[in-house]
């Protein structure tokens, strides 16, 4: 292993254990801690919009946790190189801190988008409940979104790292600086797939592993120009498949 | 066949056989469109392109025929830089470069079967002027057509006079003993991190900082609005002084190879398989008879089995050994007579930030200061590491004190042609050029403009210039000076830096690496 492997190995595997156990939950108590349980899918038969805010609203802890277990398991993944910067940057003894700062303004741009993205669900949900068609027109909006030039500025923008300050609170301020930032741009470019999950009811599991792997892929991908262009997941399954093509020639 | 690749310098006259077939081959290759894989322009683009760049000197219309979208995509833009494929890489670029060479003057009468590039060795003395053959527009062909002269060749002075300043060089990554290493502050290593296909990381490898980005912008020297060729690597394959340069670096690669067991390349696969083995670009030359060569470094790294050499190995310094370092420290007379002989000790893996300074630093003018704060805890982790070295027993001398390096982090601009000279806790008011025992290094911006960019690869991160400060650091450390709060870092650019060239470093950074 060479010494830079050996440094992302470091942090790479604390981050993907994250995930895993987030994950883990998800496939053990589906029922109770995963989003479908407030999704809009699981109301799919209210026609009565307050109520159905009020049922989300009833049990907001649970709802809170489902979606912070939902962006743990989706999305720590893509933390790999901000958490890395962080990590190599900040003096041994503040890298916990710094990186639990970033944590913390990634989550707080993320937790309340996540509100925003339950209530237009909810919406499009009981617009017409179980609607193959609706399901079709969103997702096409998704792919829409998932070309376009925006989205490449702000996919771009979740690859910067910023210069950090080293000492006492201005450390603290430009970790956590970081991490809002990044939630901003991550939502920007992550929003409009991350819905996709939240209206699917059967296989909201797989959804979710759809979905994953799509912006991780992406985010293999180096940045370039804000254009019209595919995004799609070609990097990560040439990878993938030349992986397992060697795994099979050493064994 | 044999290939040998000669000093420039030492050829036997400023348009002896080898420059001059080189020449006539040049115009061949430029009489091409770019749309032929096998044209001048079309393999200046192979290392890199930017269509207004291009616009900008004079190398590309809009409105003339593109290459098809197919070699577009297999061949372009596919230099290696701040990757450990960065030597490998340019290796295989310049032997199907002379290929192509070979091919366009096979048919003129007299050329030379074994043509091989000659290569330009500036840090031999009296030979760091540039080659006669390229300086002129006139040649033993024709007048003010040489094809080997360029316009904008600007020089280190930005007038024209091309020359490398020796000041300005050092070979010292020749002494580093890892050929790879890391990207977090501590030493990239001889030939660079490891990564992927990589147009451009943003830590660059130490023969790649130095000699090689630095001959580079020193000797196309330029402005924003004027850069030159050799400058920035977008449009540097287009000037032919650059494959003489890439001759050298690649002669210094084997000069660096040939210290075994300490000085290998990496061997792991995922080098010597290249980034295609990982489901990456494979690295892919066009070649005279219409075929593309794809190549792994491992296809590349013994040169003498691909019929190349060098006509000159010899070691390109008087390398400092691990016994000098130690004995320099206190070491007892057991230990450093237990580590003569020794041609390097591993480094150690821990990395990490000794002090920082606070806030970006823009450079602009002709001097520019700021003070890095030191953590007194990992300050005196390296005292404390330094001082193992007269303690140590024949045990522990196998394992290298503390080094230390540098860092300029985030360093933006969209003036590449900026070499700057770094010095560490410079007396207060005394003239930087009166203290050479406090120059950390020289520096260049070479890539900066396209590491700038928000919407570029790089994402607007910059480049991160390492520079080892471990002799500095000794010092002040046995002088007892060492016990300080902070230390001050100046900044002198080669020449003022204009507002203009937004040159920033976002911040200035000390790490150790040791046990």
């Amino acid at each position: 292993m060479t010494p830079a492997a050996r440094e992302r190995w470091h942090v790479r595997t604390p981050v993907l254990l994250v995930s895993v156990a987030a994950w883990i939950v998800f496939a053990i108590e589906p029922g109770n801690m995963a989003l479908p349980a407030h999704c809009p899918a699981a109301m799919a038969g209210m026609t009565d919009f307050s109520a159905a805010v009020d049922m989300l609203l009833a049990r907001p802890l649970s709802a809170t946790m489902g979606w912070g277990l939902m962006l743990a398991a989706m999305m720590a993944p893509l933390l790999i190189a901000p958490v890395r910067h962080i990590h190599d940057r900040s003096f041994a003894c503040r890298r916990e801190r710094a990186i639990a700062l970033f944590a913390a303004g990634y989550a707080a741009i993320w937790m309340p988008a996540g509100v925003v993205l339950l209530i237009l669900a909810l919406v499009i949900g009981m617009g017409a409940p179980g609607s193959w068609v609706l399901m079709v027109v969103v997702t096409i909006f998704a792919l829409v979104w998932q070309f376009s030039p925006i989205k490449q500025s702000c996919l771009n923008r979740c690859h910067a790292h910023p210069e950090l300050a080293a000492f006492g609170l201005a450390a603290d301020l430009d970790a956590l600086r970081f991490g809002l930032k990044h939630g901003i741009w991550c939502v920007g470019s992550c929003w409009a797939l991350m819905l996709l999950p939240l209206l699917i009811w059967r296989g909201h599991l797989a959804a979710m592993a759809v979905v994953t792997l799509l912006l991780l892929s992406e985010r293999l991908d180096s940045p370039a120009p804000a254009r019209w262009r595919w995004r799609g997941p070609g990097k990560a399954v040439r990878i993938a498949v030349a992986q397992t093509r060697m795994q099979l020639q050493r064994s | 066949m044999a290939f040998t690749r000669r000093n420039v310098w030492n050829l036997g006259g400023d348009w002896a056989d080898p420059i001059l077939w080189y020449a006539r081959g040049v115009a061949a290759m430029k009489a091409k469109t770019l749309a032929e894989p096998i044209s001048w322009r079309f393999y200046g683009a192979i290392h890199g392109f930017n269509s207004q760049l291009w616009q900008r000197v004079g190398y590309y219309d809009p409105s003339e025929k593109m290459p098809g979208a197919p070699d577009v995509k297999r061949f372009w833009l596919q230099c290696q830089h701040g990757s450990w494929y960065f030597l490998p890489w340019h290796r295989g670029y310049l032997l199907a470069f002379e290929q192509n060479i070979r091919a366009a003057i096979k048919d003129m009468k007299g050329a030379p079967k074994d043509w091989a590039l000659p290569y330009w060795n500036y840090f031999k003395p009296n030979q760091n002027q540039l080659p006669p053959a390229f300086a002129s527009p006139d040649w033993p062909d024709g007048k003010g057509n040489n094809p080997l002269y360029v316009k904008q060749r600007y020089g280190p002075d930005d007038n024209g006079k091309v020359y490398v300043p020796m000041d300005e060089v050092n070979l010292k990554a020749m002494d580093d003993p890892d050929f790879t290493g890391v990207a977090s502050g501590g030493s990239p290593g001889f030939g660079g991190v490891d990564t992927g296909f990589e147009h451009g990381g943003p830590v660059h490898g130490r023969l790649e900082r130095q000699p090689h980005d630095q001959v580079h912008v020193l000797v196309g020297g330029g402005t924003r609005q004027d850069p030159g060729l050799m400058s920035d690597p977008r449009i540097a394959g287009l000037d032919p002084i650059f494959y003489l340069h890439h001759a050298n670096i690649d002669r210094l690669w084997q000069v660096w190879r040939q210290n075994p067991p300490a000085h290998v390349d990496p061997p792991q696969d995922n080098w010597k398989k290249g980034p295609g083995n990982t489901g990456q670009r494979v690295f892919s030359m066009p070649l005279p008879d219409g075929t593309a060569w794809d190549y792994t470094p491992g296809d590349v790294a013994d040169l003498s089995k691909l019929g190349y050499n060098y006509d000159d190995l010899s070691p390109a310094t008087a390398a400092m050994q691990p016994a000098d370092r130690l004995m320099r420290l206190g070491a007892n007379a057991e230990v450093v007579k237990a580590a003569k002989g020794v041609r390097a000790v591993a480094t150690g893996k821990n990395v990490e930030l000794l002090g920082a300074n606070q806030g970006a630093l823009k450079i602009t003018g002709s001097e520019a200061s700021t003070s890095v704060k030191l953590d007194q805890g990992v300050r005196n982790k390296v005292a404390a590491n330094l001082n193992l070295a007269k303690a140590a027993g024949i045990a522990e001398a196998a394992i290298a004190p503390d080094r230390v390096f540098l860092n300029l982090e985030n360093v933006r601009g969209f003036s590449d042609a900026t070499a700057l000279k770094v010095y560490i806790d410079l007396p207060a008011g005394a003239k930087p050029a009166d203290h050479p025992e406090r120059l950390a290094g020289s520096v260049s911006l070479f890539g900066a403009s396209k590491a700038s960019m928000a919407d570029d690869e790089h994402a607007g991160k910059g480049l991160t210039l390492v520079l080892e400060i471990t002799d500095i650091v000794d010092a002040l450390h046995l002088s007892n000076k060492l016990n300080m709060d902070s230390l001050d870092v100046r900044i002198v650019p080669r020449r003022p830096v204009p507002k203009d060239a937004e040159v920033s470093i976002g911040r200035v950074s000390i790490f150790r690496q040791g046990r």
